[in-house]
């Protein structure tokens, strides 16, 4: 099948922005997008779009794909919008990689958006426990972050991990987001702020938990028939997996590892053909800090239980051996549900082509984005990488 | 003649003192009473009757499956149509051919309802009477009034026997009253009145009985406040010490329709045995039982565990808290909650066809070797090991569940490996929340064991499930 590649990707920041129409946040992402293709881009030249979104504050459920490409000029281009949860966005690239490898599209835009912060604190609550198991785990009075929480006290119980770990996430994340200026929270902060924020749901504290925000994030993805027709440097779409599992966390068979993240990691990198120490960088799910230390363990970077010690050694700071997280993050960068796994690959994409400013890697090879949806119950994860670098 | 089998009572665990009433009004009008019983933010009148019902049943070794007829009192029940007996059945599993009767009306319900029972003619009856009496925030129905609930167990061959009865009325109109609609209990307070119609009722009943009351254990007499009972020991001939021995109204305060049989209840736990129970209810009447109930068996859970501050307990009542939010909740419809009731009140759970694992709730692929093969009902015997824990604080509820947390403060939520019915099962897991006391905490390896709570409020229908408490040791 034909090779894909991402030709370009923007965003708008991330934060808070309750004035701002979703649409007037996608067309930003759009031109920016647009921008970003280095011989130019124009609207007919997109075959199809693939939007993602939660559609939190119900403004759209509805054809909320097709209300934000017309709006800015897709005009009869096909849209279908894809819904999962928070790991939509993931899913909307891979969907793009689908329709460029069938043959039925050569050049597509995957896309992003939500707005979250017009809202009260219990219609958002609202929002995000619905895609919670809501038959039975959101009625023991849970949203995702009782559930991350309940994640985090099994884990805690298994391996040697303690707060601190946790905090390490929030200290690092938001030593990468000072540096981004796309990111809602983009602060450094200290391992004693970390440690002693308020509690939201214990284990779990305020710095371990990601923002609501609102933003956009798109990505044009070209069949290796056309890519050289926007840009020479040339971002290959490595590999790309996907999995789900079961939606409440009480189904699973482990608690403390999320079998959609290890099962998309391992098809994502059988069909790049490489193994996870070939990574240079990764941009990982960390909605709450223990997913980000799952992450590690799912995506392959480290043992069972072995993930605090990474932190603790710095292994995925920006001048360790894989930096994790080099945007922020969803706890720094930000977390609007269906622009952040679009986010996520705007991040990769800066990195291998050299536009990531002060948070830039010197000359990675092969970048990873993962994306999960909700507490687990769907997971996309791709490798990218820049082909001249290969060279 | 029906015999007493066994008794069950309860009590919640929070109590509110008379000094916290005093220091909040600066003064208390519960005459005689020290501290009263006060339901958790998720309990109601319902819940303690399954908590005092399953007690009743344990102690008598009864199998719910044999149970015949329920007879429930109260006055204050959660609903004011829509019986309550039916929910009660499935909380206890009882068999779905039953005879059900519901009395209200005073607070002789609850004794009515047990000398209903007394009159069926076979099988095995359950009667049971659980209340909490509400009034205005600064009278003295409302000082005095404190929740509980008793059960008994009522057998052709029970132990117990209840050797005369006798019934009086009298219309005595406006001591204790509650108009159509109103949520607040309340009386003219004529104070002489109110004692005349308490005391002249009762005796006329107890003075129906052949029995003499100076030489009974204990008579276990209605008791609106901790003073009224004594007042009446002249002309009934009963000395102070044989009331008290029958009444549990200065720890728990007036429980209303349970209160005869609370105070049943607490004499049978001191061992005493010849007994007269006396109900009495406004409008008029009483209701008098002779009973001997030498080895009556009997469990019960009285004690109070902590003490609320008057704040506290406005918020623990609902009298202070916002109720169901503006922004909506997970939305579980009332006919699909409907069809999870075997779970969410007996943890019933499936044995695949395919493989013999169990699976929690018994729906889809077999979480273990993921057949769609369907499943044979196993019912769990309600005990199981925390596996994950955490502690929702204020703000990181969803809305549905803001209510229960403005009563009652954090709450933990958790996943429960629940134990199977064999030897041979393994465990299956459940979402639950976990019920715990101020000083508890719930950790990874706890054991705990079920009961029935409140869950949450939707469109004016409270949903009834299982929670989790820690074991007991």
């Amino acid at each position: 099948m034909r090779d894909v590649y991402v030709i370009g990707a923007g965003q708008t920041p991330f934060g808070s922005f309750p004035d701002r129409s979703y649409r007037d946040l996608f067309a930003e992402a759009y031109g920016a997008t647009r921008d970003s293709v280095d011989s130019g881009i124009e609207t007919d030249e997109i075959d199809e779009a693939v939007v993602a979104t939660l559609g939190v504050g119900g403004r759209q459920l509805g054809l909320s794909g097709p209300a934000v490409t017309e709006h800015v000029g897709l005009h009869n281009v096909p849209c279908s919008r894809i819904e999962n949860a928070c790991g939509a966005g993931g899913f909307a690239v891979r969907q793009g990689v689908q329709a460029i490898k069938s043959g039925m599209a050569d050049v597509v835009l995957a896309g992003g958006f939500e707005v979250m912060t017009d809202l009260s604190g219990d219609v958002t609550k609202y929002w995000l426990g619905v895609s919670g198991e809501t038959e039975w785990e959101r009625l023991t009075g849970t949203t995702f972050s009782g559930v991350y929480a309940q994640m985090a006290s099994a884990y805690m119980e298994k391996h040697d991990a303690t707060k601190e770990d946790l905090s390490r996430v929030a200290v690092k994340n938001h030593g990468n987001g000072a540096k981004n200026p796309k990111a809602h929270l983009g602060f450094e902060c200290s391992l004693e702020d970390a440690v002693s924020a308020p509690a939201v749901a214990d284990p779990l504290n305020l710095y371990h938990c990601c923002p609501t925000s609102d933003g956009a994030a798109a990505v044009l993805l070209a069949s290796e028939d056309v890519v050289d027709e926007y840009t020479d440097e040339r971002v290959r779409v490595a590999g790309t997996g996907a999995a789900s599992e079961r939606v409440g966390l009480a189904q699973r068979d482990s608690y403390t590892e999320i079998s959609a993240s290890s099962e998309a990691a391992d098809r994502a990198y059988e069909r790049a053909g490489i193994d996870p120490d070939d990574l240079d960088f990764a941009e990982v799910h960390d909605c709450f800090a223990i997913a980000e230390l799952i992450a590690y363990e799912d995506l392959g970077f480290c043992d069972r239980g072995e993930a605090p010690r990474l932190l603790r050694e710095g292994v995925t700071d920006p001048d360790g051996d894989l930096p994790v997280n080099t945007s922020g993050g969803l706890k720094s960068k930000g977390h609007p549900i269906g622009a952040t796994g679009t986010g996520q690959v705007v991040e990769a994409f800066d990195q291998l082509t050299g536009r990531a400013g002060d948070r830039q890697l010197e000359n990675p090879r092969y970048g990873l984005t993962h994306n999960v949806g909700g507490s687990g119950g769907a997971a996309a994860v791709h490798v990218f990488e820049n082909e001249e670098v290969a060279q | 003649m029906m015999g007493l089998e066994s008794v069950g009572a309860y009590a919640p665990r929070y109590r509110l003192t008379a000094d916290a009433v005093t220091d909040a009004w600066g003064q208390f009008h519960g005459a005689g009473i020290s501290e009263t019983a006060v339901p958790a933010g998720d309990e109601d009148t319902l819940t303690m009757a399954y908590e005092a019902a399953s007690r009743a049943l344990e102690a008598g070794d009864v199998d719910p499956d044999a149970v015949s007829h329920l007879f429930l009192g109260t006055t204050t029940p959660p609903y004011e149509e829509e019986a309550l007996s039916p929910r009660l059945a499935s909380f206890l599993d009882l068999d779905d051919a039953l005879e059900t009767r519901q009395f209200a009306g005073s607070t002789r319900a609850g004794v009515d309802a047990l000398a209903s029972g007394l009159e069926v003619a076979d099988g095995t009856v359950l009667v049971v009477a659980t209340d909490a009496p509400r009034g205005a925030h600064d009278d003295e129905i409302e000082h005095a009034g404190g929740a509980g609930a008793a059960a008994v167990v009522l057998t052709p061959d029970g132990a117990g026997t209840v050797t005369d009865r006798a019934e009086r009325v009298s219309p005595f109109p406006g001591t204790r009253f509650r108009p159509a609609g109103e949520a607040e209990t309340t009386g003219l307070g004529v104070t002489g009145y109110d004692r005349r119609a308490f005391t002249e009722t009762v005796t006329a009943a107890a003075d129906a009985l052949e029995i003499d009351l100076s030489a009974v254990d204990a008579v276990c007499l209605q008791s609106p406040n901790g003073k009224l009972p004594y007042r009446a020991a002249g002309s009934l001939g009963v000395d102070s010490e044989t009331l008290q021995a029958g009444t549990t109204v200065h720890d728990l305060g007036d429980t209303g329709a349970a209160s005869v049989l609370l105070g049943f209840a607490s004499a049978l736990e001191d061992d005493h045995e010849e007994l007269v129970l006396l109900g009495y209810g406004s409008g008029g009447g009483a209701t008098a039982l002779a009973v001997d109930a030498a080895d009556v068996a009997i469990v019960t859970a009285l004690e109070g565990g902590e003490t609320l501050r008057y704040g506290e307990y406005l918020r623990m009542r609902g009298d202070v808290t916002p109720g169901e939010p503006d922004g909506g909740g997970a939305y579980v419809s009332v006919p699909s909650w409907k069809r999870t009731i075997p779970q969410r009140h007996r943890l019933v759970a499936g044995r695949c066809e395919e493989c013999g694992s169990l699976a929690f709730p018994p729906e889809g692929a077999c979480p273990d070797c993921g057949a769609l093969e369907g499943y044979d009902e196993v019912a769990l015997p309600g005990t199981g090991t925390v596996e994950a824990a955490t502690v929702i604080g204020q703000g990181g509820a969803p809305p549905e569940f803001v209510e229960q947390q403005a009563r009652e403060g954090s709450f933990v939520s958790a996943v429960v490996a629940l134990d199977g019915s064999r030897d041979d099962d393994g465990t299956v897991s459940t979402p639950t929340q976990v019920l715990t006391g101020a000083d508890e905490t719930v950790e990874v390896g706890n054991r705990v064991e079920a009961t029935i709570r409140r869950i949450y409020t939707q469109e004016g229908v409270t949903r009834y499930g299982f929670k989790m408490q820690l074991a007991a040791e």
